[in-house]
C-alpha cells in the first residue's frame, strides 16, 4: 500500500475528571519523540494546552438515521478528522480526548459508521486513565466511570504512589471484573512509555487473536443489577454457522444497548478458517482470519462486556449454536 | 493505490491534458472558485494559488494550516482555515485579516455583494457591507454549511436537526425560521429560483424543502455520502455526487417528486466525488474518486467527453472561468490541470 493512503491511527483517551488525562496529553505533545501527533481536546478540558496541533472540539453526539437505535456518533469528530486529513504534512497519530463524563461508545462508533473517516483513519485503541485513589468510589457513583473502564483497551491505573499496595490490588480486581481484556498499566503521573499507549492496533481483528483475556472466575451475587460485568464462553465443539449468525444477530439487535463490547474467535463446522470478530454495541467487524494453526486445538471463545448480561441467556444461546 | 503505470503500454493523455498545464503540488486541493477569468484555489498547506490565462500562476502564503473553505466576494476571495483565520484576499495578492478565532476553525464562508459571513463552531458571524463588527447568529449545534439565496436576502444555515433560515425584517431585525429534519445536515443550497432548499446529510441522502409550503422530501439511493451537488442552469436539474453515476434530479415544473433522476454513467465504475455545472448549459463536469473528470450533457448521455484521465486521487475541486474558456481541476494529492476548453 502506498504511503499516501495509510490510515492514520486514532487513540481515544478517556478517564474521569482529575485522573490525569491532561498530564498524559502534555507528555505526548512535549516529549521528544520525533513524531507528529494532533490532539483533539474538548472545551471542558482540565487545563489549557497550547500547541499548533491542538484542536478544540465541542463534543456533539448525534443519532444516525439508520434504524440502529444505539448508533450514536460524534459529529464534531467527523468534521475535524476530515479537516485534519487535508493537511499538507502527514500525521503519525491523532489523539481524541473525551470529557470526564463522556460515554466512549459514540467515539468508537464514528469509525464504523462514517465512510470517509474509516477510509482515512482507523480507531487504534481506547485508553482509559483511572485514578487509583478514587476509582472505586467513582465506579459506585457514576456509570460513566464504569463505562470508561468497560471500553478500555488499555487502562492506565494512575497515581499508584498515593495508594497502599493492597488497595491497588482491590482496584485492579474491580477493573478486571468489568473488563478482563484491558491491559492494565500502573503509573504515577501517567509515566508509561508512549509505545504502550499509542499505535497498538487494538481494534484490528488480527490483534484479537493475540490477546488472551484474563479469565477471572466471577460470582455475580453481590453486584447491583446494573453493574457492568463481563462473561466469557469457550466451546471445543465446532459451532453451526447459521445457528450462530441467527442467535448473535438477534442478540445484538435486541440487546445491543446493554452489550458494550464483544470479541470472539469462532470455530465453525466444515470451515477451515478461524472467524474473528469484535464489536461496539450493535456495530461489528468480522472476518475469516486464515487457517487454524496446526499445533493449536480448535475452539471457540466469546467475550461480552456489558450490563444485565445475566438476563440475556447468553450461555444457553451459545450452547444451542453447537453443531452437535 | 498500487497501480503501476508502467504496466500500461502508453497512457493516452486527453487533448486537454496535452494542451493545458499540469502540476503536481503534492498537497490536497481543498477548494477553488472563479473570479472573472481567473481561478483561485486553496490548499492543505494554507497557500492560495491564482491561475490566469497566459500567465504563470501566483502563489500566496495565506493561512498557517488547511484552507477549509472559500467563497467569491466581488474581485476578492474569502477564506477560512484551521488556523482560525478568516481572510479576504484580492486578486493582486493583498491579504486582509477580517478576524481570527484562535484555535477554533473557520469551517464555512459565504458572501453576497459586500456582505461577509463565516461560521466557527455553532456561531455564524455576519458582517453587513462595510461594517467592522459582525452580528453573531447562534445555533444549538455546529454549523454544517452556509448559503445565501440568489438575491442575498436569506441566509440558510445547516446544522444538526435541520436548517435555520435567517432574514432581516423591515425594521432591520434578524428573524429566523427553522426547517426541521432529524440528523446531521452538511452542505446547503437554495435553488436559483428560490423555490427549494437542499441539504446533503451524514447519511447517504439529500433532504429537500419546497419553501412555499415547507413540504419536505428525500432524494436517496446513493452508495456513499453526497459531498457535492449543484443546481444546473435555471433550476432545471440538481446534479449530485455520491454514486457511480452523476445523478441529476429534475427540478423543472412541479419538481422532482415522483419523477426519476437522469443517471449519467462513466467508465470505470468509480464514485463521483465532485460536481461543477457548466455555466448556462444543461451540462456538468463530474470529478471521480480516481481523479478522472468528464464533461457531459445531461439530456444526452452519449455526449460525454473525458477532460482528464485518472490520477489515482479523488477530485476535490473544479472551477470554470467566467468566460467559459478555461477549467481548473484539482485532487486530494495536489494534481492540477489548468486548461482551455476550446480547440484553438
Amino acid at each position: 500500500m502506498e504511503e499516501t493512503n495509510r490510515q492514520v491511527p486514532v487513540t481515544v483517551l478517556t478517564g474521569f475528571l482529575g485522573a490525569g488525562k491532561t498530564t498524559l496529553l502534555n507528555r505526548i505533545l512535549t516529549e521528544q519523540h520525533g513524531k507528529k501527533y494532533a490532539v483533539i481536546v474538548n472545551e471542558f478540558g482540565e487545563q489549557g494546552i497550547d500547541n499548533d496541533l491542538v484542536v478544540d472540539a465541542d463534543e456533539e453526539v448525534f443519532e444516525m438515521n439508520n434504524g440502529c437505535i444505539c448508533c450514536t456518533v460524534r459529529g464534531d469528530l467527523i468534521r475535524i478528522l476530515s479537516g485534519l486529513m487535508k493537511r499538507a504534512d502527514k500525521l503519525d497519530a491523532i489523539i481524541v480526548e473525551t470529557t470526564g463524563l463522556a460515554d466512549p461508545a459514540p467515539v468508537a462508533q464514528t469509525f464504523f459508521v462514517d465512510q470517509d473517516v474509516a477510509n482515512k483513519t482507523k480507531l487504534d485503541a481506547i485508553v482509559t486513565v483511572a485514578d487509583a485513589v478514587h476509582l472505586s468510589s467513582q465506579i459506585e457513583d457514576h456509570h460513566e466511570a464504569e463505562e470508561q473502564i468497560a471500553f478500555g483497551d488499555v487502562i492506565l491505573l494512575n497515581k499508584i504512589d498515593l495508594v497502599k499496595d493492597e488497595n491497588i490490588e482491590v482496584v485492579t480486581n474491580r477493573i478486571r471484573k468489568i473488563n478482563p481484556f484491558a491491559k492494565i498499566i500502573k503509573t504515577t503521573k501517567c509515566g508509561a512509555p508512549l509505545k504502550e499507549i499509542l499505535n497498538l492496533d487494538a481494534f484490528s481483528l488480527k490483534r484479537i487473536l493475540e490477546v488472551e483475556p484474563d479469565f477471572l472466575e466471577s460470582d455475580h451475587d453481590h453486584e447491583h443489577d446494573d453493574d457492568v460485568t463481563s462473561l466469557s464462553f469457550v466451546s471445543n465443539t465446532p459451532l453451526d454457522m447459521e445457528k450462530f449468525q441467527n442467535w448473535f444477530g438477534k442478540l445484538l439487535q435486541t440487546k445491543g444497548q446493554d452489550i458494550m463490547r464483544t470479541k470472539g474467535i469462532l470455530d465453525f463446522k466444515d470451515e477451515n478458517d478461524r472467524y474473528v470478530f469484535q464489536g461496539v454495541h450493535m456495530l461489528m467487524d468480522a472476518s475469516p482470519m486464515g487457517k487454524w494453526p496446526e499445533n493449536k486445538e480448535r475452539s471457540s471463545r466469546l467475550v461480552f462486556i456489558g450490563r444485565n448480561l445475566d438476563t440475556m441467556n447468553l450461555k444457553e444461546g451459545f450452547e444451542a449454536c453447537k453443531s452437535e | 493505490m498500487t497501480t503501476d503505470l508502467n504496466q500500461f503500454p502508453e497512457l493516452d493523455k486527453t487533448k486537454f491534458e496535452q494542451r493545458g498545464i499540469q502540476l503536481e503540488i503534492g498537497v490536497p486541493v481543498t477548494c477553488a472558485v472563479s473570479i472573472g477569468n481567473n481561478i483561485a484555489a486553496g490548499f492543505g498547506d494554507g497557500t492560495v494559488r491564482i491561475f490566469s490565462s497566459g500567465e504563470k500562476h501566483k502563489t500566496l502564503k495565506a493561512h498557517k494550516g488547511v484552507i477549509l473553505c472559500m467563497s467569491k466576494d466581488g474581485d476578492s476571495i474569502l477564506t477560512g482555515g484551521d488556523d482560525g483565520y478568516f481572510l479576504k484576499i484580492s486578486l493582486n495578492g493583498e491579504i486582509n485579516e477580517i478576524t481570527n478565532f484562535g484555535s477554533r476553525w473557520v469551517d464555512h464562508v459565504a458572501a453576497y455583494n459586500g456582505k461577509l459571513v463565516c461560521s466557527s463552531g455553532k456561531v455564524v458571524y455576519y458582517w453587513d457591507k462595510n461594517k467592522k463588527e459582525p452580528k453573531s447568529l447562534n445555533h444549538d449545534s455546529t454549523i454544517g454549511g452556509l448559503a445565501f439565496d440568489a438575491k442575498g436576502r436569506r441566509l440558510a444555515v445547516s446544522r444538526y436537526g435541520g436548517v435555520t433560515i435567517w432574514k432581516k425584517d423591515y425594521s432591520n431585525k434578524w428573524k429566523s425560521t427553522k426547517l426541521d429534519w432529524k440528523g446531521s445536515h452538511n452542505k446547503v443550497s437554495f435553488s436559483p429560483d428560490g423555490k427549494y432548499l437542499v441539504t446533503s446529510m451524514q447519511e447517504n441522502v439529500l433532504r429537500c424543502w419546497r419553501l412555499k409550503d415547507k413540504l419536505d422530501f428525500a432524494m436517496s439511493g446513493y452508495g456513499s455520502k453526497v459531498k457535492s451537488f449543484a443546481f444546473i442552469s435555471d433550476t432545471s436539474y440538481l446534479a449530485t455526487s455520491g454514486a457511480i453515476d452523476a445523478i441529476c434530479w429534475p427540478f423543472d415544473g412541479e419538481g422532482p417528486m415522483g419523477r426519476k433522476p437522469i443517471c449519467l454513467p462513466y467508465i470505470g465504475n468509480k464514485q463521483v466525488t465532485f460536481i461543477e455545472p457548466f455555466p448556462d448549459e444543461k451540462a456538468i463536469f463530474a470529478g471521480l474518486s480516481d481523479g478522472s473528470v468528464f464533461l457531459s450533457q445531461i439530456e444526452n448521455e452519449n455526449n460525454t467527453i473525458i477532460i482528464r484521465s485518472f490520477t489515482g486521487s479523488e477530485v476535490s475541486a473544479i472551477a470554470m472561468t467566467h468566460d467559459k474558456s478555461s477549467i481548473f481541476i484539482g485532487d486530494m494529492n495536489g494534481n492540477i490541470l489548468w486548461t482551455s476548453i476550446w480547440d484553438q
